[in-house]
């Protein structure tokens, strides 16, 4: 339950994240602290059981504490954030983000018996300055599409509507691990803006569009609860910290060029080189050698004795 | 008298043992390059591609550069039994031609290895990768190899550096698949015995467990490297005794009479 959001918090900077990501750690542990007092009620009690009750009471009073003074700063600093690094490695890419979906973020604005539902609202980083409300005079949420936006250049468009996700019991990231539960832990989890190609060309496409986002470009989101029966909206977070796309680079750019020579190279030319020219030294000096002794009279009778004396030597050998 | 006896003896002897020593290597040469040519990992279309494919050539080279050497240490062990200057002279000359051709091959097989780096194959597969409009024939096949190795190599790694060689840079790929729902090819997930990624949405977000995350070009370089290196080195071994035995044999040519 609680790597949820311990997790994907811990590695990001930034002072404004700081008191969001200490007030979701509050909740979920807040919420652990629950499960195991209600479990340590039904079982049977143990000494060190006892113990742990009685720290945990503790503990969890201080929690409480630390999450009023939180709550009352809660809407300050709730961001929509990237999905957890561990999980989805491969984010942002050139023309989608995927976002944890606002876990608790909205507890303290729900009501028990009504119906809500959280809309996504993506606009680029530039058209902060010229329009970044989603709502519009009577509190209703703007229905803006991305084409009427140029795609969020003149200002938020709404990329997706869904149900608020379970706060009590989120997916957890470890089962994504397993072939069966993944598609559900990724559908729980995440939100995926930019997955879908084709619904910009589609004239039948009747429902919300969120077709790919540009590469090497900023973008900003945004959650706002909206309240079914009455289509008002209830709660929003802040924008969330720029996020830019990631931009490609031209393949002709690189460069192939192989460097120095190998060792290995320089050693294999030069000594066969080298040999190669011992050889035919060698061929020439016996060659001449040869001829040298052929002219000269003394070195022939010399000849002819080595010769009598190796056919006397093969009738021996033969014989042998 | 029988010093000299001794030593043609002991020259006959070793020059012998010396030819058999090069055939047999000439042998183990010649088998050598014909498992390099048959290329059994099935990488030769990326060198093809890169028009650098000199290291085949070289193996090639190594092929009847065996076959000869065995031919003419047959050759040379006749003539020393029979102490013929005719013979030993037509094995000094042709195995003189042998060794240069085998020399050719190993410093080709040294210096086109350095080409083979990561950038080559990485700007290859980029720009030929699935590309759909190919200019002529040559190209058509060139490309169509390309795709088939490197669908091959993909069931086990992916990229040449990684997966994100694919979101660094464009390629021919990416102008006929968008990149929202192929970030990095089908195949670089990690499939089913039906050859389908069994989490396609896993594998776009890049969940560990559901895609190849480790770069190719350790399984490109291991068997260049391996084939480059082995008839680089091998022939080099072949042709320092090579070089020995014929200093030798030249050494005796001299020595004998008619």
């Amino acid at each position: 339950m609680a790597p949820s959001s311990l997790a994907l918090n811990t590695f990001r900077g930034g002072a404004s994240t700081s008191l969001g990501s200490l007030f979701q750690h509050l909740t979920t542990l807040l919420q652990s602290q629950k499960a195991l007092q209600t479990t340590c009620n039904k079982s049977q009690k143990t000494p060190s059981q006892g113990v742990q009750e009685s720290s945990g009471m503790l503990s969890h009073w201080v929690v409480l504490v630390l999450c009023c003074l939180g709550q009352l700063c809660a809407d300050q600093s709730m961001k929509p954030q990237l999905a957890a690094p561990e999980l989805a490695t491969n984010n942002p890419t050139l023309t989608t983000v995927a976002l944890e979906k606002p876990f608790c973020m909205f507890d303290s604005s729900l009501h028990p018996n009504k119906s809500y539902a959280i809309y996504l609202y993506v606009m680029k980083s530039s058209a902060s300055t010229i329009s970044s409300v989603v709502t519009d005079s009577s509190s209703k949420p703007l229905d803006s599409t991305f084409q009427q936006t140029h795609g969020g250049h003149l200002g938020p468009y709404k990329a997706a509507s869904f149900d608020v996700p379970n706060c009590v019991s989120p997916p957890r990231l470890a089962d994504a691990g397993d072939i069966n539960k993944v598609s559900d832990v990724l559908k729980q989890y995440l939100f995926r803006v930019g997955d879908d190609g084709t619904c910009l060309y589609d004239p039948n496409f009747l429902d919300v569009c969120n077709p790919p986002l540009a590469p090497d470009t900023t973008y900003r989101f945004k959650y706002v609860l909206v309240d079914n029966t009455e289509g008002i909206v209830k709660d929003q977070t802040l924008w969330s910290d720029p996020i830019k796309t990631r931009k490609a680079k031209l393949p002709m750019k690189i460069d192939i060029w192989p460097g120095r020579r190998s060792g290995s190279m320089i050693v294999i030319t030069s000594i066969l080189s080298v040999s190669v020219f011992l050889l035919l030294a060698g061929l020439l000096a016996s060659v001449f050698s040869a001829l040298v002794e052929s002219e000269d009279p003394s070195a022939e009778t010399k000849g002819m004795s080595e010769t009598t004396q190796q056919s006397e030597l093969r009738p021996q050998l033969s014989s042998e | 008298m029988a010093k000299t006896d001794n030593g043609i003896r002991i020259c006959q002897g070793l020059l012998i043992l010396g030819n058999v020593v090069i055939g047999m290597c000439g042998i183990a040469l010649t088998a050598e390059c014909i498992f390099f040519v048959s290329d059994p990992h099935g990488l030769y279309p990326l060198l093809e591609a890169t028009e650098n494919n000199d290291i085949y050539a070289a193996a090639w080279i190594g092929i009847f550069v065996g076959f000869a050497l065995l031919a003419l240490s047959i050759l040379g062990i006749v003539g020393v039994m029979k102490s013929s200057k005719t013979l030993l002279l037509v094995y000094i000359i042709l195995m003189l031609i042998t060794y240069a051709f085998e020399m050719a091959s190993c410093i080709t097989a040294a210096t086109h290895r350095d080409f083979l780096t990561p950038n080559l194959f990485l700007k290859q597969m980029l720009e030929r990768y699935m590309k759909s409009d190919t200019d002529n024939n040559n190209d058509k096949q060139m490309t169509e190899g390309v795709t088939k190795t490197w669908d091959n190599l993909m069931l086990q790694c992916c990229g040449v550096h990684g997966p994100l060689d694919w979101q660094e840079y464009t390629s021919a790929f990416r102008m006929t698949h968008n990149d929202a729902d192929y970030p990095w090819p089908h195949n670089c997930c990690v499939m089913n015995t039906r050859s389908e990624p069994i989490n396609l949405d896993g594998c776009k977000l890049g969940v560990p467990g559901f895609y190849n995350s480790n770069g190719c070009y350790d399984a490109i370089s291991g068997p260049l490297n391996r084939q480059a290196w082995g008839v680089a080195w091998f022939g080099f071994a072949i042709l320092c005794w090579t070089f020995c035995v014929l200093l030798g044999t030249m050494f005796y040519w001299s020595r004998i009479a008619y």
